[in-house]
Formats: C-alpha cells, structure tokens, sequence
C-alpha cells in the first residue's frame, strides 16, 4: 500500500518540519496535491536508527485516513473483545533497519536455520520452511519506489534468539540519498513541538 | 475444483422468508439470443411486442452508454407493465441499481418534491468501486474449546488453520466460537474468515482428509488446500449508489443515517463535491460510474412541478434510464387543469419511448394462471376444468382476481382435505369474495341503504 503513494520515489520535494520528542526526533513531510500525503518518520536520538516510518492519506470518501505504518508497529489497541486474533506466541515480521541494509527480523521462530529457504521471487522475498510450519512472502516498499527489482545476490540472512534475521543490501543510490538526509537531520536542531500554553511572540 | 475459482461463494442466509410476492415468478423478460419474445419463459406470458422493445432497451442499459433515456410503458390495469419492469431488474443482474418508487411517494414531510425525486434519482446511479479486503483462507487442522471453570464465564477457544505451506494459531473469540459450532466446522474443513466482517464461508472439505470418512453427503464439496500465505489481501468490488455517497458525506455518522433511512435534506454543495470526486475518479481509473434503471410506477400522480424537474433532470449526463408507468388514460395533469395523456405533459412525453401494453388473450391468461399456480405450489385437477374456470374469470372480470381466487381455492381445498384443486372450489369462493365489477352493480343496487350516497351510481 505504501509503495505506489502518488510521492516522489526517493521521498523528496515534501515541506518537512523536525520535532524532539522524547529522545526521538520526527520529522513530519507533507506533499500538497489533490491527494495530500503526509509521512512521519521518528529518529533515535543519539543512534540515529530509524524507528517508525508511516503515511497517511485521505480515505476514499474523503474523509480523513488512518496511519499506515511501513515500519514500526501502531500503538497496541486492547481489543477485548477482539473475535480472532493471532495467538500471540505465533511468529510476526518487523523491520529494523541498518545502514547499510534493509533488517527484517521474524520472531518466535525456533526452527534451526537449515529449515528456512530465502528467495526473491517475482520482486517479493519469500521465507519457506521446510516443515511447513511458516511461510511469509513481502515487498520492500522502498525498493518499489525507487523502482528497482530485487537481487538474490544482496540477500542474506542467519538464525539467532528464535529470530529469523533477513539483510537485504541497500543500493547505492539509495545510501547516497540517506546520507544527506542524516547531515541534513544532523544539522537541523529541531523545533520545539507545541505545547500547552505556548503563546504566539508579538512581532510589533 | 480450486478454492481460487470458487471466491465468489456467498453462505445462504438461512433466516431468509420465502414469501410468495405478485410478481415474484418473475425471472427476466424471456427473450431469446436474438432478442426475440418467446411465448411463454422467465415466468414471462405473451405480450410479445412490449417485451421485445423492453429488450432493446435492457441492450442500451447493458452497453452503459446512454444516460437520461425513458420509456413509458402504458396500458390496461393488468397487462404486465410493472412484471415487464421487473423483468428488466432481474435481467440486469445483482451489479445495476434498481430503483422502484412510486409516484406518490415524492410527496413526504419529510422533504421536498424535487428532494425526493433528486435521491431517487441518485439511487439509481452506482459507482463501482475497487476495495481491497484481508481474508483469512485455510484449512482447519484442530479447535479447541474450553469452557470456563465458573458457569458464567465467557468461553475461549483456539484454532489452528494451515495451508500447503504454513500453520498458525488463532485465539477465538465467543462470536466467532458461535458461528464455528453453529456452521459445525471441524478438521479437514477448508474456511474462509473475512477480517472485516468477521465473518466465515465454508468452502468444503480439503481433498487430503477425504479419506478420513467412509461415505460424504452429496452436498460436501471437495476442495484443494489452499497455498501461500493465510491472509491475503483480496480484491473486492463495491457498488455504492451516489445516493449512498451523499448521505454518508452529508453528516457525521452518515452510515448510520443509510441504516434507518432517516436522511433529509442533502445540501447541493455535498452532491457538487461528490460528482466532482467521483468524475476524478473515472479519470484516474479507481471507479467505473454504472447508470441504472429507475422506475416510476403511477406516473400520473406526480404534479407539473415534479415533471418540470425531470425534464431537465433527465438532459444531465449523468441521469440513469428511467421507466415510467400508468394505466391512467387522457387525464389532467396534477397541479394544472389541462388534459393531457397520461396524465403527463406532452414536452415530457416527447423525451419518452412509449410501450404500449395491450389486454391478454385467453390462451395467454390460461398460461399465466398455470405459472402462478405452480409459484405458489397449487395442484390442479387435471381435467383442467378449474384452469378453465379461472381463464373466464381473468377474461370477463380481472386476471388479478383470479390469481387471488388461486390461493383461496387452495386454502379451501386444503381444508376439504384435497390435494387439487377442483372446479367446485373455485365456485366455492367466487361465491365468498366478489371481485370490483361485481361490487359496483351491487352498489348500484343497494345504494340508498349505505350511507354517504349522494351521487347515483350509473
């Protein structure tokens, strides 16, 4: 869903601000148009390690969307009364990424590491396993934006803690375009997010 | 057969009534591939020409590309201008919106003239649109129940569903343990759990396990187990009316207001921005625009300002086809004191196509009355002589007191303990209930010892 938003393949040209906020910093980009797409992104603080990457647009009758979350998890909604739900021991995808690489990490996997196959197939990674016990197949959205296919040869993974640990090299282009917006993030100090009380300063 | 092919499959909703309706034998118009009438099909009898023409104008609709087209079926009261309009629903399939009102309905408190005919209007215009939807399709390896160790504690359950490549394990909830022990499902069932709704389809039983039982009811289907990931995100296609889209735009909890049907007064701003959102639409390709099929019974009862307001409605590209229908002959037009056929002004009549339908013959109303008789499950003798009866009823007094003469007769045939229906049944309440014509001779007989009588009767 997040890979064909009407934005720019390498997320330029939107209005950003920057915000500190408890040890993160968020830097929310807004792209005007027909349809306005807004992406919040969250930084941590002192490593720099993208947290939470989201967007959210209108929804089909015009009013206002929910939040898509590309990477990072949505804040946990108690549904007590929830009629089926995934048993919470069952193994579940989530992205931490590196620098260098796109990090997908499956946990609540034990099965030892020969089990599981890893493969690009038709520009989706796909995870088998030998006892039929978990199969996964997803995109890499950034990827899709930038509009470049997948490599077998920049994929690897290794087995550790119960967690499938999946890398999947950035291209270059990519690290190139990253590493301005950490300079960029770097030199920025960041507004002060409002706050109660806060009043507009009289300019006269 | 493959569970892919099978995703169209809706459960049967139990619950439905079958109640037998006027025109619910009814199943299309009964053409042929070349359009032509035959005598007797979809429940159809006779009037042949009028359903040929009501033929060509389902092609128009199907085709899609006309908008703001009429026809007006007119003729005698029972000559089957509103089972040809129903023909014309049921040809259109499940997709096409149909509208059905009735000309005096446009009168309300509640709204104005022209506010209703607005909505009614645009309910017949639908708007397809692409959803996507997560489904949960596997089959069922095991579920577990347990109940709680107090009486009143809610249960909990779990389930395991595996496709060829995977397994996971779901907490169910006390509905959905509901509906999984309602539907009786058990291991080796393929299931389909629709995240939205909640809801689940059983699609059949998985071909690995139908070894497992040593005789299948003719009604389990076998299914192959399904492949790649549980949840999958499926395409759905809506169709929503404009209607339908106004009123969820036009206040805050606009779906509830769909629901009780409470929608008053929608402001022209709403309906400019949803025509301007749904033409952006068509231009990215995110939704097809389907005009459908409005049909205005009794006709003659909307006023002159009412027909004014269609004249120009019906000239908007985007106006669906309309259908009119009257059994009125040169009447005055509502709200003027000209006459005028119908009972319609002839600037509106000029935009129509009319269908004249023309009284039945005796073979035909004989055909009628067997297929209603077998609509509502009626046996008759098989020397005919009931048919026979009821034909010469239809011809000399009214087709529509016959039909209901058929469900009394079986009624009192039933209590006779007799299975068909004999000529001496029919007789029987013929003699119980009298028909219109018979009631105005009576009236002209005993007028002067009813009250209220000022004018004689002729």
């Amino acid at each position: 869903m997040t890979e064909n938003l009407p934005i720019p393949g390498d997320l330029s040209g939107g209005k950003r601000t920057v915000f500190v906020v408890d040890g993160r910093k968020k830097v929310h980009t807004v792209w005007e148009g027909p349809d306005e797409v807004e992406m919040a992104e969250e930084y941590d603080l002192s490593s720099d390690e993208l947290l939470v990457r989201k967007f959210k647009t209108k929804n089909k009758f015009g009013g206002e969307g929910e939040w898509i979350f590309e990477i990072g998890e949505p804040p946990i909604k108690h549904h007590f009364d929830e009629e089926l739900r995934e048993s919470s021991n069952n193994p579940y995808l989530l992205r931490s990424d590196k620098v260098e690489a796109f990090v997908f990490r499956i946990r609540n996997l034990s099965y030892p590491l020969d089990v599981y196959s890893v493969n690009v197939e038709d520009n989706k990674i796909v995870v088998r396993t030998s006892n039929k016990k978990y199969f996964k197949r997803f995109i890499i959205p950034d990827m899709i934006r930038l509009k470049l296919p997948l490599e077998q040869k920049a994929l690897s993974f290794t087995h550790t803690g119960n967690t499938l640990i999946i890398s999947y090299q950035k291209p270059q282009v990519l690290l190139t375009t990253e590493r301005v917006w950490r300079e960029e993030r770097r030199r920025t100090q960041g507004q002060r997010p409002p706050q109660n009380g806060d009043v507009q300063c009289p300019t006269s | 057969m493959d569970v892919s092919q099978m995703a169209g499959i809706e459960t049967k909703d139990v619950t439905r009534l079958d109640r037998v309706g006027a025109h619910s034998h009814i199943l299309g118009l009964g053409l042929d591939d070349s359009g032509q009438a035959r005598e007797s099909s979809q429940g159809m009898v006779g009037q042949l020409r009028a359903r040929r023409g009501a033929g060509i104008f389902l092609q128009m609709i199907k085709q899609g590309k006309v908008a703001g087209r009429s026809i007006l079926l007119a003729g005698q009261p029972g000559t089957g201008k509103t089972a040809i309009a129903m023909g014309l629903a049921q040809s259109l399939g499940h997709d096409t919106p149909f509208h059905m009102i009735s000309g005096s309905e446009v009168f309300s408190m509640e709204m104005s003239k022209t506010e209703a005919l607005t909505q009614a209007l645009r309910r017949a215009i639908g708007v397809r649109i692409k959803e996507e939807s997560e489904i949960i399709e596997g089959e069922v390896v095991e579920i577990q129940v347990d109940r709680p160790a107090s009486q009143t504690g809610a249960k909990i359950g779990k389930m395991v569903l595996k496709t060829t490549d995977m397994e996971t394990q779901f907490d169910l909830g006390s509905k959905m343990i509901e509906q999984l022990t309602k539907e009786k499902i058990s291991a080796g069932d393929v299931i389909s759990i629709d995240k939205a709704t909640g809801r689940i389809t059983r699609l059949g039983k998985s071909f690995t396990r139908s070894g497992d039982y040593d005789a299948l009811s003719t009604n389990t289907r076998l299914v192959s187990c399904p492949d790649g990931e549980l949840q999958k995100r499926k395409e759905v296609v809506h169709v929503v009316t404009l209607h339908d889209m106004d009123v969820i735009n036009s206040r805050s909890q606009g779906f509830i207001a769909l629901f009780s049907g409470d929608t008053g007064e929608i402001k022209s701003e709403v309906r400019d921005q949803i025509d301007q959102r749904v033409s952006e639409w068509r231009e990215q390709g995110k939704a097809d625009m389907m005009s459908g099929v409005l049909f205005i019974d009794e006709v003659h009862m909307l006023d002159i300002e009412c027909f004014s307001y269609l004249n120009r409605a019906l000239e908007s590209p985007v106006a669906p086809i309309v259908i009119f229908a009257t059994n009125r002959g040169i009447t005055t037009i509502r709200g003027t004191e000209d006459q005028s056929p119908h009972g319609i002004p002839t600037d509106l009549l000029d935009r129509t196509l009319i269908i004249p339908t023309k009284p039945y013959t005796e073979e035909e109303l004989s055909q009628i009355i067997r297929i209603r008789g077998e609509e509502e499950n009626v046996n008759f003798d098989d020397d005919d002589e009931a048919i026979d009866l009821l034909t010469e009823i239809a011809k000399t007094k009214s087709l529509r007191y016959a039909m209901q003469l058929i469900t009394t007769a079986n009624v009192y045939a039933r209590r006779q303990k007799q299975s068909t229906i004999r000529i001496e049944h029919i007789r029987h309440v013929l003699s119980l209930f009298a028909d219109s014509k018979t009631a105005v001779e009576k009236l002209g007989q005993y007028q002067d010892s009813l009250i209220g009588q000022k004018k004689k009767v002729e």
